[in-house]
């Protein structure tokens, strides 16, 4: 009997997609219990997925029976199985957040932006878990359209934003398209595996070239890599507050695994790396990306705004991990996934929860916000902390491996990069936890003791996951070497 | 030289048109013609998968007489390469579906903003 | 701005045509696609599906989860166009 959890990660949220629109027309309360429940189900199967890949090895399913490369097959191996868990898990814990928050920014639109919530999960699970590339340039375009109509539905500025996102990610999706089109002119096959065989002999021809720079350039545009980031800033700062948690944390990472997986399973790693040098402009780009995207966070007044800009700064650490390509450097950069997830979930869920609350996100408004959203604001500053890198938050292991991994490839400017940033980030966040925790003097002594400030923290439904996302942050750090040493380790790409 | 380029041209018209199309969403600051644009960039990478699928003397990949009739061997070279038709069935639903989400877009933009010109709709944003 | 993207547009233009020069002629039954999956669909799609329409054969069975996938983009961008466009009912 072959374990048929791999297809129900994908297909469960398909289905209460369906669901939540049919039941959601009787009563309108009916949605937010689905979403639940079919999110919860969705994780159960990706965490069964993990544990088969752990204890038998990689899963191959084909669906319909049909053997590849004739038919379409699910390949499972640690890295699919890793990103998918943290995929299902942070949709889970958004969607617990959600209730609240969509009642106040979308009142009358409740049942359609649940069932477009789980379309957009589906997509990002079904890119995941493919092993062949056609099916996932079909659920990257659900995953993308989904994302359009989430964002458009946001505050004032929101569907110019969209649209902007819409013109940028059909050029990515093009792109990659392209990409999959040039391979199987030359080929013959559109199956991972079967490509990764057949590719070697065709290195010098200059098709398969002129495929991977389109494959890269095209997932570069949907992961917001510096130069092609433009479209992210406005797009996930205009967003609703729930749409910006879900889409800011997986939307890059989905990304950054396809990039893995076209420059490391699909292309053997000696074609990035002495071929053509393709990891020496990646390194330079995502140096780049690091730099740029803290200096211009450090210009922001909107408190969202300034995450969209640490968000362009993570995708450069997980892009540099992969463009040093050795092993901790890799390490790193699979780690980052994982912690960038939670550090960005956790940013994100704090921002809604103080827009929620008092309707303003600007730095300045975080004012005696300590004593009103007490617990809020600790996940903030373990947040913060993991940006910035310090022990024993998950973010500073994750930097140890890339600096580790820069320092084995001798590349000394990217140690400095790194450096540099981790500073960046210190004056950034010092600006907002000073504003939330430091009193201004004057006003303290002509006020006095007064000044009952009432503790008003977020709701339960909203609190909870903010708790659960910065615990995880925490336990991360503490438990990230038994995460490489069971996971990681194996998830490195064959060559490592 | 000339057989080169009877053999490749196919290929050089539907990336031109590509071209056509990509400047179009890039260039131009219509949000309308941003949209053609997208239309005919799209349009023309399904061209040119089709284009990749034909064969000298190769007919429609439909099996003449399939039911009943006695088992003739089937050629695989009297057929063209059925695989890039299925995938582009599918890159045109693709395509229709996000010109229509776009289209919505632009409605709410126009609701909005009362243009339809990028650089007003900046203007307004300031 | 304008010069800027006919620069980009021209660019991708060269590197695409830049790519063709090693494809197969136009109409090679000898090329690589045709060779490699597609004789399989060609001879064996009757007897295994039934289907004399090999297209059809293709993308209902073979590949039918691509098919389940395009049916879920035409349900995303239907209820995507409800969700962007729906005006809240004013009550009098």
């Amino acid at each position: 009997m072959i374990p048929q959890s791999p297809v129900l990660v994908v297909v469960i949220p398909l289905i209460f997609a369906f669901l939540t629109l049919l039941f959601g027309w009787f009563r309108r309360s009916f949605c937010y219990p689905i979403t639940l429940v079919a999110l919860s189900l969705s994780f159960f199967a990706s965490l069964h997925t993990l544990h088969i890949v752990i204890t038998t090895g990689t899963i191959h399913y084909y669906l319909g029976s049909w053997k590849p490369p004739w038919g379409i097959e699910y390949v499972v191996d640690y890295l699919n199985a890793f990103v998918l868990v943290i995929v299902s898990f942070v949709s889970l814990m958004v969607a617990i957040y959600s209730k609240r928050s969509v009642e106040q920014e979308l009142p009358e639109k409740i049942v359609y932006f649940y069932c477009i919530f789980l379309l957009q999960v589906t997509g990002f699970l079904g890119i995941v878990i493919t092993g062949d590339l056609f099916n996932l340039y079909v659920f990257l375009e659900i995953a993308s359209l989904a994302g359009y109509a989430l964002i458009a539905v946001g505050e004032d500025g929101a569907p110019f934003a969209s649209f902007n996102y819409v013109i940028f990610g059909t050029i990515g999706a093009c792109f990659y398209l392209l990409g999959v089109g040039y391979l199987y002119i030359v080929t013959g096959s559109l199956n991972i595996a079967d490509l990764s065989q057949i590719l070697p002999n065709l290195y010098h021809s200059k098709v398969v070239l002129v495929a991977f720079a389109f494959f890269l350039v095209g997932v570069s545009i949907k992961m917001a890599l510096f130069p092609l980031h433009v479209w992210l800033p406005d797009a996930y700062t205009y967003a609703p507050s729930t749409v910006s948690a879900l889409l800011a944390p997986l939307m890059t990472k989905v990304g950054a695994y396809v990039m893995i997986r076209v420059m490391f399973t699909v292309f053997k790693p000696y074609f990035s790396i002495e071929l053509i040098p393709a990891t020496t402009i990646l390194g330079w780009m995502a140096a780049a990306a690091i730099l740029f995207g803290a200096i211009l966070a450090l210009a922001q007044i909107d408190l969202k705004r300034m995450l969209t800009y640490i968000l362009v700064s993570e995708v450069g650490y997980i892009t540099l991990g992969v463009a040093l390509a050795n092993r901790n450097g890799l390490t790193g950069a699979i780690l980052h996934i994982l912690n960038d997830a939670f550090m960005m979930l956790a940013l994100f869920l704090v921002v809604g929860a103080i827009m929620y609350r008092s309707g303003k996100r600007e730095i300045s408004q975080l004012r005696y916000l300590h004593r009103k959203m007490p617990f809020t604001m600790a996940v903030f500053v373990i947040a913060a902390l993991s940006v910035i890198g310090i022990p024993p938050t998950c973010g500073f292991f994750s930097k140890w491996y890339l600096i580790l991994g820069a320092i084995d490839a001798n590349k000394w400017i990217f140690v400095a990069v790194l450096l540099v940033s981790s500073l960046l980030n210190v004056i950034l966040f010092f600006r907002c936890i000073e504003n939330a925790y430091l009193e201004p003097v004057a006003e303290h002594s002509s006020v006095g003791s007064e000044l009952a400030i009432t503790r008003e923290e977020s709701p339960l439904s909203m609190l909870i996951p903010t708790l659960i996302a910065g615990a995880g942050i925490m336990s991360f750090g503490v438990l990230s070497g038994k995460i490489i040493s069971t996971i990681i380790q194996f998830a490195l790409p064959a060559g490592f | 030289m000339f057989n080169f380029i009877v053999s490749n041209y196919n290929y050089w018209i539907y990336i031109v048109l590509m071209m056509i199309g990509f400047y179009a969403m890039i260039g131009k600051r219509n949000l309308v013609k941003k949209i053609i644009g997208m239309n005919l960039f799209q349009t023309a990478i399904i061209l040119f998968f089709i284009s990749t699928a034909a064969k000298k003397g190769g007919t429609l990949p439909i099996i003449e007489h399939g039911h009943g009739h006695g088992a003739h061997a089937i050629q695989a070279a009297a057929y063209i390469n059925p695989l890039p038709h299925v995938l582009m069935l599918t890159a045109i639903v693709v395509m229709v579906s996000t010109l229509g989400v776009a289209l919505a877009i632009v409605i709410a933009i126009y609701k909005r903003h009362h243009t339809l010109e990028e650089n007003e709709i900046l203007w307004q944003q300031k | 701005m304008r010069v800027l993207a006919l620069i980009t547009v021209i660019i991708t233009g060269i590197i695409l045509i830049y790519g063709t020069v090693d494809m197969p002629d136009w109409g090679d039954p000898n090329s690589p696609a045709s060779k490699h999956v597609s004789p399989e669909y060609i001879e064996k799609a009757l007897e295994a599906t039934a289907t004399p329409n090999i297209v059809t054969a293709v993308l209902a069975d073979y590949r039918g989860y691509d098919t389940l996938g395009e049916t879920t983009v035409i349900f995303t961008a239907g209820i995507s166009c409800i969700l962007i466009l729906r005006r809240r009912k004013k009550r009098r």
